[in-house]
């Protein structure tokens, strides 16, 4: 089956090695200016926790000439998706759709047989070309990761483990919709659909939820941030304990304008702190694994309904 | 002997509608079987049914012994060419038969050898003409060495030269390997020429099945100036009776010689027989001045 | 070697015409003692019929002790049907077909010719009875 999943998959897996090998001269070739900016700028002297005077400035100068390129990294998110859409989707809406599972599903090989040998390569494959894609982005970040942390979503979704989890599970979800709508497009839409949904279910409420946040609790002028650490919460509590909406800020901050005082000083007189509820940095391999483990057991689900439904009455 | 293909009270509805129903039939080993009937007689979906493509609704399927779909393996012992031969339109001849020398357990090259010397190796199978896939899908099948062939209407859009080759090529296969084969075509005068066995499908229900040879033997056509039936020697049963001016024609299944004067009697030929047995509205009638409504045994 | 042709509108089951071709080869001297009939698969492969019509059809000249077959060899004739020497045959087929000319300048068609051929004979087996 080996032979017979390269050559039915073939444009796909070329095309896709293309895709990297262009990622990878981008990376390269963006990565030239960056570097010489860290080094020109001694950037590796305000490191956190670095407190050093100006750093603020520089840091923030730093990421805004390269803000751009950040920016379009963030696209790269929808890379694991391309595995679903254009591997799995097709695997069985287009042997469904042209009829030619009469001439593959009739041979000596069983239809379980055929898709587990074809999702595993393909798996395989996958698996692969992400971890090239994540290593590619997480060598590109290095810089900014040691300056920001890379716990945010904009870097946590694109680095380490989680990006073969989540192509994994686009794969699997796309064989599945195949199978299920035997229409190619459909198929595609679909995987698209259910993906993106999946991903931002579990960016929204189970990945802040896998180890209880930690609270930090400051005066209301600190920064109170740390480099590197996923703010979750961060709100204006006053002296009991409250929660202060914005609408009271706003007036607070008014009220110390008009009587002249800076606002900062104003509110921490008053006893109001800041409590911010945060993953830290040092979580960051732990969640990556938690993530990655959830969606590959998805994965692992939904090919093994996949393969239970295959049997059905496909005509 | 296992036979080949047998099913028992087979029946599959799709949603609402019946597409078989009620089908009994045994395949002799080592016959060549016409499985005939118009389109949407549910020709398709007995030998998808075959295959394992399909599930049954009701009744049972067994092929060389074993359900196609518990027993997915038997699969290795039957080549199966469904309607329209389709095959990967983006893989080159060779290639396609590369795939089905890795897909398959026993594999004879010989067969695909011979294809070769007609067939350019580099073509794409999207660019062959209609006659050369059908080659092809039948080289594949062949190549196998299956002990039973189900071909679905192989002759549709074929031309005549390109259906004689094929049907050269199949019974030279067939010829080599004793396999049986059920080849399903709405056109009687395709098939007639190889099958000794023919299974009459219409409207999901088997109208007909038997040994030619022996149906053609045991049916005759009468004719004779119309008046009232009485019972007639040598007559079993009349399947079909039409009226035309003064003239009664009758098509009546014998169970001896039939020597009353008063008829004329005429063998009958394949494709009048199956005809017959077929809805009867379909035939057209010759010029009737009137219309007698048909009566019809079956 | 003899080449088998089949007419599938003649009324004749395959395997007689078969039969019957085989016969007219010997009586013609196309085919004699000791040559071989074509095979199974080589009629199968030109004509496009059933194996089994072909084999019936070569079980029937065995039967009637015409062709003997040997086993992974071929089938073989045995046995000749041919009367009077080939010579003969070559002059009355030229006699045969100088009457065909005349008989289509006659304006006889090819049933006419036909019916005309089994009248005759059938007088001629009448008479010889009678």
């Amino acid at each position: 089956m080996a032979w017979v999943t390269w050559r039915q998959h073939r444009p796909q897996l070329l095309a896709a090695a293309a895709l990297l090998a262009a990622l990878a001269a981008a990376a390269v070739g963006t990565d030239i200016p960056i570097r010489a900016a860290y080094h020109r700028d001694a950037l590796s002297g305000c490191l956190p926790p670095s407190a050093r005077s100006g750093c603020d400035l520089i840091v923030r100068h730093f990421q805004g000439e390269f803000d751009s390129w950040a920016a379009a990294l963030r696209g790269l998110t929808v890379l694991p998706a391309l595995a679903g859409l254009f591997i799995g989707a097709p695997l069985l809406a287009r042997e469904l759709e042209h009829g030619t599972h009469r001439f593959a599903w009739t041979q000596s090989i069983t239809r379980r047989h055929w898709l587990l040998a074809k999702t595993s390569l393909l798996a395989a494959a996958t698996l692969a070309a992400a971890a090239v894609a994540s290593a590619l982005v997480m060598w590109w970040r290095t810089p900014f990761d040691t300056l920001e942390g890379r716990m945010a979503p904009s870097a946590f979704d694109l680095e380490g483990v989680v990006v073969p989890g989540y192509a994994l599970y686009a794969l699997a979800l796309g064989t599945l919709a195949g199978l299920l709508l035997r229409r190619t497009v459909a198929a595609m839409t679909v995987t698209l659909i259910v993906f993106a949904a999946s991903r931002l279910a579990v960016l929204e409420f189970l990945r802040p939820r896998f180890l209880s946040p930690l609270t930090r609790t400051v005066v209301a002028s600190d920064g109170g941030r740390q480099a590197g650490d996923w703010v979750l919460n961060d709100t204006l509590v006053d002296a009991g304990g409250r929660q202060i909406s914005t609408a009271r800020e706003d007036l607070a901050i008014l009220h110390a304008q008009h009587a002249g005082i800076d606002p900062h000083t104003y509110l921490v007189s008053v006893g109001w702190k800041r409590v911010i509820s945060y993953q830290p940095a040092s979580r960051f391999w732990t969640f990556q694994l938690f993530e990655a483990g959830l969606f590959v057991c998805l994965a692992a689900a939904v090919v093994f309904v996949t393969l239970a439904l295959v049997r059905g009455n496909p005509g | 002997m296992t036979a080949p293909l047998a099913a028992e009270g087979l029946g599959k509805r799709f949603r609402r509608d019946w597409a078989l129903r009620d089908c009994t039939l045994t395949i002799p080993d080592g016959a060549i079987v016409g499985l005939a009937g118009p389109n949407a007689a549910g020709k398709s979906t007995l030998l998808a049914l075959a295959t394992g493509l399909l599930g049954p609704t009701e009744g049972t399927i067994s092929v060389l012994g074993l359900d196609p779909r518990r027993d997915a393996s038997v699969l290795a012992d039957v080549g199966y060419v469904a309607q329209g031969a389709p095959l990967y339109r983006s893989f080159t001849v060779a290639e396609t038969i590369e795939f089905a020398r890795r897909t398959n357990a026993r594999w004879d090259d010989r067969v695909a050898d011979g294809l070769l010397t007609v067939l350019d190796a580099k073509t794409r199978v999207g660019a062959l003409s209609e006659g050369d896939r059908g080659r092809l899908a039948l080289a594949l099948v062949l190549g196998k060495r299956p002990r039973l062939l189900l071909l679905d209407e192989p002759f549709a859009g074929l031309d005549p030269l390109a259906g004689r080759e094929f049907l050269q090529l199949l019974m030279d296969g067939v010829a080599e390997t004793g396999a049986t084969v059920v080849i399903a075509s709405h056109v009687i005068a395709d098939i007639e020429r190889v099958c000794d066995h023919i299974v009459l499908l219409a409207d999901g229900r088997v109208r007909l099945e038997g040994n030619v040879e022996e149906l053609l033997g045991t049916h005759r056509i009468l004719m004779g100036p119309r008046r009232p039936l009485g019972t007639i020697r040598g007559v079993r049963e009349v399947v079909r009776e039409r009226h035309s001016g003064r003239q009664l024609t009758l098509l009546v299944t014998t169970d001896g010689p039939i020597v009353d004067p008063s008829w004329t009697v005429d063998r009958v030929g394949l494709e009048e027989l199956l005809l017959a047995y077929m809805a009867p509205e379909r035939l057209p009638t010759p010029q009737p001045p009137e219309k007698v409504p048909l009566r019809w045994h079956g | 070697m003899i080449e088998f042709h089949l007419d599938p509108r003649s009324g004749v089951a395959t395997y007689l015409q078969i039969v019957q071709q085989v016969k007219e080869a010997l009586r013609l001297g196309t085919i004699e003692v000791g040559d071989q009939l074509p095979t199974v698969r080589e009629v199968v492969a030109d004509l496009a019929i059933n194996p089994n019509t072909v084999a019936k059809a070569y079980r029937d000249l065995e039967r009637e002790g015409l062709v003997v077959a040997r086993q992974g060899r071929g089938t073989f004739v045995s046995n000749t049907l041919a009367r009077g020497s080939l010579r003969h045959h070559e002059q009355l087929r030229a006699d045969f077909e100088r009457w065909l000319t005349e008989a289509d300048e006659a304006g006889l068609d090819e049933e006419s010719i036909k019916a005309l051929v089994s009248a005759t004979l059938r007088e001629r087996l009448a008479r010889r009875v009678a």
